[in-house]
């Protein structure tokens, strides 16, 4: 099978503690481990050792984690990234904290992508035998898993050739600038069951949009939204809904600007669904379905 | 307490103990074009003409570089003014987006448009 799902997201932050306020209190992640400039966090229903690296200095994205479901997938993957003409790495058991062996790929974009099959199991915080839905004493928001990352690229049609070709994901829906021949400027794929677990649209190499959080449903939207007002949250766009992915939203900005998502909803696709296409014309709809503005800010600013 | 004074409309408030430039602005009725509000984007960046600002809550190297602020540049959303100062926007204009705030506050509302 391959890729199973994004497993960490690694990204700077320009001041630790105040990160540990918006990433702790005000989202709910619980911290797992602290080195003096790192903070690794997980959300309360994820088995995995951690989701979230905060790192101190600058902003924007280290590194993707994608967990794949066997170690042999890891010798498919680096022979397919090479013969794509990425550079790879071999890292190994160590060099990320609690993380297995693995390989590190630089992708066309410049991003830097990690794939790994082995992490210190933790467990979720309800467990595995007659659970509750939820943990009582949740702080914040109290999220409980991440879900997928929107990064930037100058060349979209060679990253999702990449995606698909290397990592075996498949294009869930796509924006192009006409029908027919149209150039590609957004694609959301997706490695599992959900619209995406990777999308990107044109823009600067090696810069990150956001990365989003996965929430029940449109009340849990709204009860982040209101968490958000309370501690100061600067908030980019939302409560919304998505043309594309169908998704409820509210986008926010972390103490030093990395943009971060609540998203929940959006629909289940499948092995054989056919992409859904978006011309440029209507990108306003799929991205903002309920307003049909972009605003300035959600296609200029990226880390 | 020290007043902003924002180039090129000339529109002038004064600031709270702690506020940033762009807190300020905004209490007083006032908008421009901004980004993540946290001193990440660079979205917000513009030139201190005059006066002196600190920054009490840590912004990114990379979006305000040291040669930057020798040479005048400021992030508004993030700048808290040491004393009064004047801050010209780039390739922007001050909008009043409510007029009742900038009546209540002092500023002149009669200049800039929402
Ligand atoms: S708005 Fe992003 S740096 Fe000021």
């Amino acid at each position: 099978m391959g890729v199973m799902r994004l497993g960490y997201v690694h990204v700077r932050v320009t001041d630790l503690e105040a990160s540990r306020f918006h990433y702790g209190e005000t989202l709910g992640m619980k911290v797992v481990h602290e080195t003096p400039n790192q903070i690794y966090y997980k959300g309360w229903d994820e088995f995995d050792h951690h989701s979230v690296v905060l790192e101190e200095g600058g902003v924007g994205l280290v590194k993707l984690g994608y967990k794949v479901e066997k170690s042999t997938d890891l010798d498919a993957i680096e022979n397919r990234a090479q013969n794509f003409g990425c550079i790879t790495e071999r890292m190994s058991t160590g060099s990320n904290v609690a993380v297995g062996d693995g390989v590190r790929i630089v992708l066309p974009s410049e991003h830097v992508v990690e794939l790994y099959h082995e992490i210190d199991y933790v467990g979720t915080e309800v467990g595995l035998l007659n659970p509750d839905p939820f943990p009582r004493h949740l702080v914040g928001v109290g999220v409980p898993r991440i879900d997928h990352a929107l990064i930037t690229c100058e060349d979209p049609a060679a990253q999702e050739r990449f995606f698909s070709e290397v990592l075996g994901f498949r294009p869930v829906e796509r924006v192009v600038t006409e029908l027919d021949d149209g150039d590609l400027i957004g694609s959301w794929m997706s490695c599992t069951n959900t619209p995406h677990d990777i999308a990107f649209i044109k823009g600067e190499n090696g810069k990150l949009h956001h990365f989003a959080y996965n929430l029940t449903d449109w009340t849990a939207i709204k009860h982040a939204g209101g968490i958000f007002a309370m501690d100061d949250v600067s908030v980019d766009v939302g409560p919304t809904q998505h043309g594309i992915t169908r998704g409820e939203t509210i986008y926010f900005f972390d103490p030093s600007g990395n943009r971060n998502e609540v998203f929940s909803g959006g629909y289940q696709t499948f092995a054989d669904s056919p992409p859904i296409t978006w011309t440029a014309d209507q990108l306003a709809k799929g991205i903002f379905y309920i307003g049909r503005e972009l605003n300035e800010r959600f296609t200029s600013i990226v880390t | 307490m020290p007043s902003v004074t924002i180039q090129p409309d000339g529109i002038r408030t004064d600031t709270r103990e702690g506020e940033t430039v762009l807190q300020a602005l905004s209490r007083s009725g006032y908008g421009f074009r901004v980004g993540c509000r946290r001193g990440g984007c660079g979205i917000c960046k513009a030139d201190l003409l005059d006066g002196e600002v600190d920054y009490p809550v840590a912004v990114s190297d990379t979006t305000l570089t040291d040669g930057e602020r020798a040479t005048g540049a400021c992030l508004p959303c993030r700048a808290v003014p040491r004393g009064d100062i004047t801050i010209q926007l780039r390739d922007d204009k001050l909008r009043c987006c409510s007029t009742l705030l900038a009546s209540i506050y002092g500023a002149d509302s009669t200049k800039g448009s929402c």
